[in-house]
């Protein structure tokens, strides 16, 4: 084994095989499981096409305000004179209103399309983000800790996986917005700001549970192997053994499960928001922009469809990519 | 096997206990004011809250108001509202004051239409989602098998409310090619209640079938590799015999554990279905319910929906060890 540059010291060559290996290109070996992942999934055309979607749909959140600058619209103002006395829109596409104007109210429909990707991405990041978190401590705790701990965690798991989650996330608003004064004695903008919370706070609640039983299950088996072994032996702090011996090798089901949240979470706010338990007024999102829609969809296709197509798209892209990336680390799963 | 299904019994129990619990502290133990809730924001006069408040019990002790909850599940309990008392019979699970009318009855109103709906919903799945999944595994890696699985993943991509929103705006409204969603009493005339039914239960189902299609198939091609899969095919058996009874009947287990949860996770979710479809069931009842505060009601159907749900996870439970004997009971 040759070591980087001509001038090394001696004391490197006399121990070839010591604590870094060499990689370089040249080298086939020494790849680590997420490098051949990725490897695999930047061949995947799917997957690189359905990525550069999601980064766009990421972009147009991110830049929202600019995109809605560069129209020159607002997406709160109304603009009560582009409707006519039914309602409807009386403009279409123009270069004022790139996508027309919204019925009745008269809102720009392009300036609250770009801003109604911004709640679907947020909240469907963070929940992921809370929803991994959690539930990779407490797999790695049920897993490695047994005992009480175990149990304690494991019936917790079997307890959430159990509840009718879509029901229990109906039956939360109420109950937030009352602790908090009722929705009579709230102003639209704190009771759209409680929602957004009570989203995160549903989304992530049942989601940590289907991981760390999936994470559990792994540290049952890893912890018996004879590196953790080791790590023990040698008298290693638990702290350490979970997280600098166990949790990289966990990289795989963390990956996937978060992968496969981000659609469904993203699903599941706007399908809350068109139930009308999600989102509300004066925040923008696609669903309840459907919600409202439907009433005009013969009318203004329009209006109703620039939603869809979001969502659809979105959720579509990010769900063939959670699936490619599933695949990417464990192949066996396509046969 | 008695040792195994006492400990399922213990720990489910346990689930719905803490469930109850839980549901019970949400509602009237946390900083919410279901009297005023219940009083209304506009007209409530002082005297109208107190009075709602001691009809509910709502000025006694929590472990009080708990203890007769629970007890009115299993004996009933009597409400008085404005000098009217009425009884609200055994499994009572609290009274509705905005619809002046016990909780379970209203339950019980709307449980037709979402049993229905989930019995159509679950003959669609296990037929035409079993029969497609294996045919596809039969012919695993064929251009079918493969275009067909490519087109259930993108299908179940698509939010179910998306696709069942598009069909019923523009297949049953627009263009009126299949009969819109309507509940009618199977009692009252079969044919007008399987019609209003019909696209409700094609689109459910279809779309469902998707992930059944994926689940069987997949299933499928591992049993299909088995040993004894092919001795059976060496004694010289029918490809029929070998594929419907030797292959389909290890192949399903899987499918039916995921059947039994997903059947009584619709009983509670069917809610973008009846939403959607104008069907008036227990996800309508509680939307209705929410946005009239209405928490007697909305909490009695979470309950009701995780005891439904609790109860399959433990038939499923029971059910695998005994179709499968492979199954250790530990």
């Amino acid at each position: 084994m040759s070591i980087g540059s001509p001038g090394s010291t001696v004391g490197v060559e006399d121990h070839p095989a010591s604590a870094e290996p060499v990689r370089t290109a040249a080298t086939p070996h020494g790849k680590s499981p997420s490098r051949i992942a990725f490897d695999r999934l930047r061949k995947d055309k799917v997957a690189v096409t359905c990525a550069s979607i999601v980064v766009f749909f990421i972009l147009i959140a991110v830049f929202a305000p600019l995109l809605a600058k560069l129209e020159g619209q607002n997406y709160s103002t109304f603009h009560t004179d582009l409707v006519d006395e039914f309602g409807y829109p009386t403009i279409s596409f123009s270069p004022d209103h790139w996508f027309g104007v919204e019925p009745k109210t008269g809102r720009d429909s392009f300036a609250r399309w770009v801003y109604g990707a911004r709640p679907s991405l947020i909240i469907a990041f963070l929940a992921t983000l809370f929803g991994t978190v959690v539930g990779v401590v407490m797999g790695l705790l049920a897993g490695f800790l047994g005992g009480w701990v175990d149990r304690v965690i494991s019936w917790l798991v079997d307890f959430v996986l159990s509840l009718p989650y879509l029901l229990f996330a109906i039956a939360l608003v109420p109950i937030v917005e009352s602790m908090r004064g009722g929705s009579f004695n709230l102003t639209p903008q704190e009771q759209a700001q409680i929602r957004f919370y009570v989203l995160i706070f549903v989304l992530s609640f049942f989601g940590w549970a289907g991981l760390a039983r999936i994470i559990r299950g792994e540290v049952l088996s890893l912890r018996e192997r004879e590196f953790v072994l080791a790590a023990k032996a040698i008298g290693v702090p638990t702290r350490q053994v979970l997280f600098k011996e166990l949790l990289p090798n966990l990289v795989a089901p963390i990956v996937i499960s978060a992968s496969l949240s981000l659609p469904a979470y993203v699903t599941a706010e706007a399908g809350l928001s068109f139930l009308g338990v999600g989102l509300v007024e004066p925040i923008p999102s696609w669903g309840q922009t459907i919600a409202v829609a439907t009433n005009w969809f013969k009318a203004d296709p329009l209006y109703l469809w620039l939603p869809v197509i979001g969502i659809t798209v979105l959720v579509l892209s990010l769900a063939l990519l959670g699936d490619a990336i599933r695949d990417a680390f464990d192949p066996k799963t396509r046969r | 096997m008695l040792y195994f299904v006492a400990r399922r019994m213990v720990s489910a129990l346990s689930v719905v206990l803490v469930t109850l619990i839980a549901t019970f502290a949400l509602f009237f133990v946390a900083p919410t004011d279901p009297a005023g809730a219940i009083c209304g924001e506009r007209n409530c006069t002082q005297q109208r809250y107190n009075e709602i408040k001691a009809n509910l019990h709502l000025d006694r002790p929590k472990v009080q108001q708990f203890a007769e909850y629970t007890a009115g599940i299993f004996t009933g309990r009597d409400f008085t509202t404005s000098g009217v008392t009425q009884h609200c019979a055994a499994p009572c699970l609290g009274f509705s004051f905005k619809n002046d009318r016990p909780v379970t009855e209203m339950l019980k109103s709307r449980l037709p239409v979402t049993v229905s709906l989930v019995a159509g919903y679950a003959v669609l799945v296990l037929t035409i989602g079993v029969f497609v999944g294996s045919m596809a595994a039969k012919r695993r890696g064929t251009l079918g098998d493969r275009g067909l699985m490519t087109s259930t993943l993108v299908v179940s991509s698509v939010p179910y409310y998306i696709v069942a929103l598009m069909v019923a705006l523009y297949l049953t409204i627009l263009y009126p090619i299949l009969p819109r969603g309507e509940w009618h009493p199977p009692s009252e005339n079969i044919g007008k209640w399987f019609a209003g039914l019909l696209t409700p239960w094609l689109v459910l189902g279809i779309y469902s079938c998707t992930s059944y299609a994926r689940y069987s198939r997949g299933s499928m091609v591992e049993t299909l590799s088995e040993d004894y899969i092919r001795t059976a095919r060496a004694k010289g058996l029918s490809d029929r015999v070998v594929t419907y009874k030797h292959a389909l009947r290890s192949g399903l287990i899987p499918v039916i554990t995921i059947f039994g949860l997903d059947v009584a996770t619709s009983l509670g979710g069917a809610i973008f279905t009846e939403k959607i479809f104008g069907l008036p069931g227990l996800g309508v009842l509680v939307l209705d319910s929410l946005n009239s505060y209405d928490l007697p009601v909305i909490m009695g159907t979470v309950l009701v929906a995780s005891v439904i749900l609790v109860a399959m996870n433990f038939l499923v439970d029971i059910s695998y060890s005994l179709i499968d004997p492979r199954v250790r009971l530990t």
